[in-house]
């Protein structure tokens, strides 16, 4: 009886340990999405089936998390340690955990060949102290979509829709007087988005040496003015003061703005939520300052630095990004691609002119390569950030005068700085 | 025998007090912990001793926010204590459709308070309806700023969180109420006593425990507010709507600063102490 049950045990680890080695052949390597599914669930599981069909021994693990969670998802797994391999996040959060060091650096981990086949400004907007910490995915520019309908009643015409911010005030005023509708909600007060504004109005954030602010100038002063006045003339509404961007689209989707700054693929909520705007709605380019910088919005593929699995890791990062592949994703939905390649494709060229989300892609597509990434990197940007919150405020409140508020923001951004 | 008996009562505790001591004791220790680190959550955390203490005795928006939830406080609880009393009375008549109203009053309650942060939210806008009524009324002339003006953002959420509670706490009340022998408001009858004097001289003395029970509850829930500051002011504008809590968060989670959030956790966990070891004193000696 023993020397049976000595003999089934020997087999049993015999077996055990042979399927111990091939499961160990297998890697497994957890990708991160932020919000793509449903909409976007066969694209996806199309590139990891072609991916995993080239690389046989490496099986994809996907997990989409929810547009507002992923910061705070990433960061709680990352404390208990199980982060993903690979996730998609945006310039702001990889620069942040970039900055404590935990993304791979893709200059290292890359060839030359390989990292040109990227925009040269998208890929230097992830670039921070000599690295490169993520590869940019998906981009998209900013449109100005704008009400044809409210225009006409305010007696503007809707086929010349305006290029500048010096040109709002006026707008604005007419359309207030005429229809009593607001002109829209700029979102100056939330996570720093003036500071975006600034640039493409032309005023320097920073000096040369990236150690002292720059925007307390005489053009600075008359560019926050120029809202503070459309904010009291109620040209703007008061919750520019605490909201942002969802209810930038809920004002124009409600009848209740003229313009509305947003991302092409915004137009598919238009037209889901209010089809009677959206027969209304013209695409136009994004409005912009003195400066005529347009801005990118950059989507990462970043590798994080704790995985077990860096080369399979860092190839499916590369993957996903190539020209095929993001091109096929352009073709499904309104965003850009960040390779040179793929963008020079005929797709972003053709379009049917009656379609406007034709129209957006072809604006969007042609802002490309006069867009930058408008913010450069810099530490402690949420704080900096906060800082140009309190200054808008203030200013729009009239807690402070513009020249108060900006000479304000200029020492604390100093101190900051100098941390 | 006996013996056999005494361990029992321990044993059935034994479950509740693991998870509690993972879920409750041992997170309570572990923030006392990292308040004296710089966590962030990426990295491994550094001792940094009592920096992060003395940064938040320096730091002039934790004073402000520790004022907002402390005018929270003030604001919201002696309205909790003492409104809800009159309703659960209100509601404990045996009258036709009585128990609708008393469902009615409890539906703010069990809705979400994201819903009900975005339901008022936009009742409060500046063209919402709340100034379109009042300005018809001839109330108002002017919209008010109910969200967007630093001097009445803070009240604004405050009436919500009322709003919200007064069912809770109308609930604890009529189960209070309904303990009160009925014999006592017939003696009171005979005596000639008013509605009002059998208010003050029956029902309140004998919902003392009620009335502690909820001026706890009510204290350490207006000291910890959060959600209604998260949906509708995000702290703003200026800071004049945020609390404690929501500042911790900030600086947790959008910041990555966990050991100085930690140490602000830890000053709230000692103020709350504090104010509940006050609320039960204050009551024992009144009962007196």
């Amino acid at each position: 009886m023993k020397k049976k049950l000595l003999v089934f045990s020997m087999l049993l680890l015999f077996v055990f340990s042979f399927s111990a080695v091939i499961a160990a052949e297998d890697v497994t390597v957890e990708f991160w999405t932020m919000q793509l599914k449903p909409t976007f669930t066969d694209y996806i599981n199309g590139v990891i089936e072609d991916f995993e069909a080239e690389n046989p021994a490496v099986e994809i693990k996907w997990v989409d998390v929810p547009w507002s969670d992923m910061e705070k998802k990433l960061l709680s797994s990352a404390a208990a340690g199980n982060a993903p391999d690979v996730a998609n996040l945006n310039v702001p959060f990889s620069m942040q955990i970039a900055e404590l060091g935990g993304l791979v650096d893709m200059d290292k981990n890359l060839s030359e060949d390989v990292k040109d086949r990227y925009f040269e400004s998208v890929w230097s907007s992830n670039t921070y102290q000599g690295q490169t910490h993520a590869l940019p995915w998906y981009l998209s520019t900013s449109i100005t979509m704008y009400n044809a309908q409210i225009f006409e009643e305010a007696g503007l015409n809707p086929d010349n829709p305006p290029e500048k911010y010096s040109q709002l005030l006026e707008i604005g005023r007419q359309i207030k007087e005429e229809t009593g509708k607001y002109l829209m909600l700029p979102p100056i007060a939330e996570t720093g988005r003036y500071l975006e504004y600034m640039v493409r109005q032309g005023i320097p954030l920073l000096n040369e040496n990236r150690t002292e602010a720059a925007f307390n100038t005489e053009e600075s002063v008359e560019f926050l003015e120029m809202w503070v006045e459309m904010f009291e003339e109620g040209i703007i509404p008061r919750e520019t003061i605490t909201e942002g961007h969802n209810a930038a689209v809920d004002l124009y989707q409600s009848n209740q703005a003229a313009i509305l700054l947003t991302g092409p693929q915004f137009l598919d909520r238009v037209q889901e939520n209010a089809p009677g705007i959206y027969e209304q709605t013209k695409v136009a380019p994004e409005i912009t300052g003195e400066a005529g910088k347009v801005g990118v919005a950059v989507m990462n593929i970043a590798v994080l630095k704790d995985t077990e699995h860096k080369e399979e890791s860092i190839e499916f990062a590369k993957f996903i990004t190539n020209d095929k592949n993001q091109l096929d994703f352009a073709k499904i939905v309104t965003i850009l691609p960040s390779t040179k390649e793929a963008a020079a494709d005929p797709f972003f060229t053709d379009v049917a002119p009656d379609s406007k989300k034709d129209m957006a892609k072809k604006v969007s597509a042609e802002q490309l390569n006069r867009a930058v990434n408008l913010i450069p990197p810099m530490t402690n940007q949420n704080e900096l950030n906060e800082v140009i919150n309190q200054m808008v405020q203030n200013a729009l409140l009239g807690e402070k005068t513009a020249t108060e508020a900006i000479a304000d923001a200029e020492a604390e951004w100093n101190s900051i700085l100098a941390e | 025998m006996k013996r056999r008996k005494a361990y029992t009562p321990y044993l059935f505790l034994l479950p509740a007090l693991a998870f509690m001591g993972v879920f409750l004791f041992y997170p309570i220790v572990d923030v006392f912990r990292l308040s004296f680190t710089d966590y962030n959550m990426i990295t491994e955390a550094n001792f940094t001793g009592l920096e992060n203490y003395r940064n938040l005795f320096n730091d002039p928006l934790f004073w402000k926010t520790l004022k907002n939830s402390f005018i929270y406080l003030i604001g919201v609880v002696p309205i909790l204590v003492v409104a809800p009393i009159f309703l659960a009375i209100l509601v404990n008549h045996k009258l036709a459709g009585i128990k609708w109203f008393r469902a009615a009053y409890y539906i703010p309650v069990v809705t979400s308070m994201v819903v009900v942060g975005i339901m008022w939210k936009w009742l409060y806008q500046g063209n919402g309806i709340l100034n379109y009524i009042l300005q018809t009324l001839g109330i108002i002339n002017n919209q008010i700023n109910w969200l967007t003006d630093p001097q009445i953002a803070l009240f604004s959420v405050m009436a919500v969180t009322v709003w919200k509670g007064l069912g809770y706490y109308m609930v604890i009340y009529l189960s209070g109420l309904q303990s009160i022998p009925q014999e006592l408001y017939e003696v009171s009858d005979i005596d000639g006593a008013s509605w009002w004097q059998k208010q003050i001289h029956v029902t309140i003395p004998l919902l003392k425990p009620s009335i502690m029970l909820v001026s706890i509850l009510s204290s350490i829930a207006a000291m910890k507010v959060f959600t209604e500051v998260y949906v509708m002011t995000n702290g703003g504008p200026l800071n004049s709507s945020k609390t404690l809590v929501y500042y911790i968060y900030e600086k947790a989670f959008e910041n990555l600063n966990l050991g100085y959030a930690a140490a602000m956790g830890f000053v709230l966990f000692i103020v709350i102490f504090i104010l509940s070891f006050f609320n039960i004193k204050l009551m024992d000696q009144s009962s007196r």
